[in-house]
């Protein structure tokens, strides 16, 4: 029993961090129905850049724990700022022209050319992500859990809460409903949509990011972290919905505590098929995700 | 206040709109009639900026908002209540209303006393009132009606679009919506009306415009289109 519970205790901080990716999906599905299929290389980037910027900070003789929040802001910034460079580069004129298939190549593309920059600027080998928390478990009636491991948790329900607060009781929050909703509408309401669009687009980034020094110190950080990650995520607002804030969570700790429950009483080597096999079951039982709502699509 | 001439407009190769010149005099209510596919809320569509004109210019107050997109021509006053309705289905009724301020809360538009005027909008809706905390999507389609005319007005505008407002409502309900046009004309703001009761929209209204496959055919004095003897035939028929 202690065994089982370790493992869904543990299953759950990456089912988090999937949980807040898939978010990050979401945020720009809203507002504008296309996805930055490079989330997973928004949050490479992110924790590679954390790590120059908190070993940049640990050598200003900060200790690692002020380092790392220092750090937060600077990831936060450049998520934004990926994200509007994706948004511009591979998105805007896809929408524009309602293309249909642009932005999917256009943000795969992206993603193969960031991670391409991060091989040559950081190398091709994993590197260690300072921890800003001490590194041996806390126990809690005989279950061993990592202090990073509740901050991930924390830290993921913390960036979904924030935004959700900003979306509900902020006007420029309710702008960005209000275009996800009607983006004509929204236009008639004086709500650049444009920019929303580009707004969502740096919020969704900045998750990613945000969501990769979270990850980092638990796991290795290196060019090629993302790609697994992003696709999982995907899996996850798939099978959460892409509409739904609690789908992500509750797909997302699915996923995770799948993951290491197969890993254990499986094989390590099956860790990735229950979640896909989830995926293919919930898109042809439910095919709008368990917590979506069921819409047509006018031809 | 609003001043359209040649006006083209079209949909991918077809034109819907041939040559539209109107007036909105400030404080006045204008109507546009005409049947389906003539081309009302085509006309709309491209005094807001949903839908780009080919031609012609369009004038808000002396400024030329043709070809701008809708929300900067917002900025200039206009409002828009659309056909459909179009609320915000996931937002509360008073969230909608807010959002019908936007330019007033970032600083597009002068402020003004934002929550003084949701309060004014419930005066003149008492059911939005009851209904303020409800999401928009779970209103009834009278209810939905209201709350699109309000969220317009919540802008201050210096002219509103009203398309259809009375398009699916029960017929107790459409005499709500046109005493409610008779009270905003009251407080002269400055109304184009598109309507498929040709004839209650005459009878509020001091302009009227006949639209045939996107050509005026006919203006004038509303009490004048009221007796005219074609338009008595074509739209107002024998019951109204």
């Amino acid at each position: 029993m202690s065994i089982l519970m370790q493992l869904v205790v543990s299953g759950m901080a990456v089912g988090m961090i999937y949980g807040v990716i898939a978010f990050g999906y979401q945020l720009t599905f809203a507002t504008s129905k296309t996805l930055n299929f490079g989330q997973g290389e928004a949050l490479m980037l992110g924790a590679l850049v954390g790590l120059t910027a908190i070993n940049f900070l640990i050598g200003q003789s900060l200790g690692t724990f002020w380092a790392y929040l220092l750090m937060l802001p600077i990831v936060l910034a450049f998520g934004a700022l990926q994200g509007t460079v994706v948004e511009w580069l591979g998105v805007r004129q896809a929408i524009k022209t309602k293309s249909e298939a642009g932005w999917i190549m256009a943000t795969i593309a992206l993603g193969i050319i960031f991670k391409n920059v991060a091989e040559n600027v950081w190398g091709r080998d994993a590197l260690k992500f300072p921890s800003p928390l001490p590194e041996a478990s806390l126990s809690f009636w005989g279950i061993r859990i990592q202090p990073m491991e509740i901050a991930i948790v924390i830290g993921a329900v913390g960036m979904m809460l924030a935004v959700e607060f900003f979306n509900r009781r902020t006007i420029l929050g309710k702008a960005v409903v209000a275009t996800a909703n009607d983006r004509d509408a929204a236009g008639l309401m004086g709500i650049d949509t444009a920019k929303v669009i580009t707004f969502s687009y740096a919020l969704s980034s900045m998750t990613a990011a945000f969501a990769g020094v979270l990850v980092a110190p638990v796991t290795l950080t290196g060019a090629t972290m993302g790609a697994v990650l992003g696709l999982k995520a995907f899996a996850v607002a798939i099978i959460g919905g892409l509409s739904s804030g609690l789908g992500v969570v509750v797909g997302g700790l699915i996923l995770g505590v799948t993951e290491t429950l197969t890993g254990y009483y499986i094989s390590t080597g099956y860790k990735d098929v229950p979640g896909l096999v989830l995926l293919l079951l919930v898109l042809s039982l439910r095919p709008s995700g368990l917590f979506g709502k069921a819409t047509i699509k006018k031809v | 206040m609003l001043h359209i001439e040649n006006l083209v407009a079209s949909y991918g190769n077809v034109r819907v709109l041939h040559d539209i010149t109107l007036t909105v005099p400030k404080g006045k209510l204008v109507a546009l009639i005409g049947s389906n596919g003539a081309g009302k809320t085509t006309t709309l569509r491209a005094i807001s900026g949903m839908l780009a004109p080919e031609s012609g210019s369009i004038t808000l107050g002396g400024h030329e908002i043709a070809g701008l997109p809708s929300y900067e021509i917002t900025r200039f006053g206009l409002a828009h209540s659309p056909e459909g309705r179009r609320v915000f289905a996931t937002l509360p009724v008073r969230d909608n209303l807010l959002l019908g301020a936007y330019p007033r809360l970032t600083g597009a538009r002068a402020r003004g006393d934002v929550d003084a005027d949701v309060e004014r909008m419930f005066e003149l809706f008492p059911r939005l009132r009851e209904r303020s905390d409800q999401l928009a999507g779970t209103l009834s389609g009278g209810e939905q009606q209201m709350l699109a005319m309000a969220r317009a007005l919540m802008l201050n505008p210096e002219v509103l679009l009203l398309d259809e407002p009375s398009m699916g409502l029960a017929p107790r309900l459409v005499g709500e919506v046109f005493s409610i046009i008779a009270r905003l004309k009251e407080a002269n703001i400055t109304m184009l009306l598109v309507e498929q009761f040709a004839a209650a929209a005459l009878e509020v209204a001091d302009f009227g415009y006949v639209l045939e496959n996107g050509n005026i055919t006919l203006s004038g004095d509303a009490a004048m289109l009221r007796n005219d003897p074609a338009v008595r035939d074509a739209y107002l028929g024998g019951s109204h």
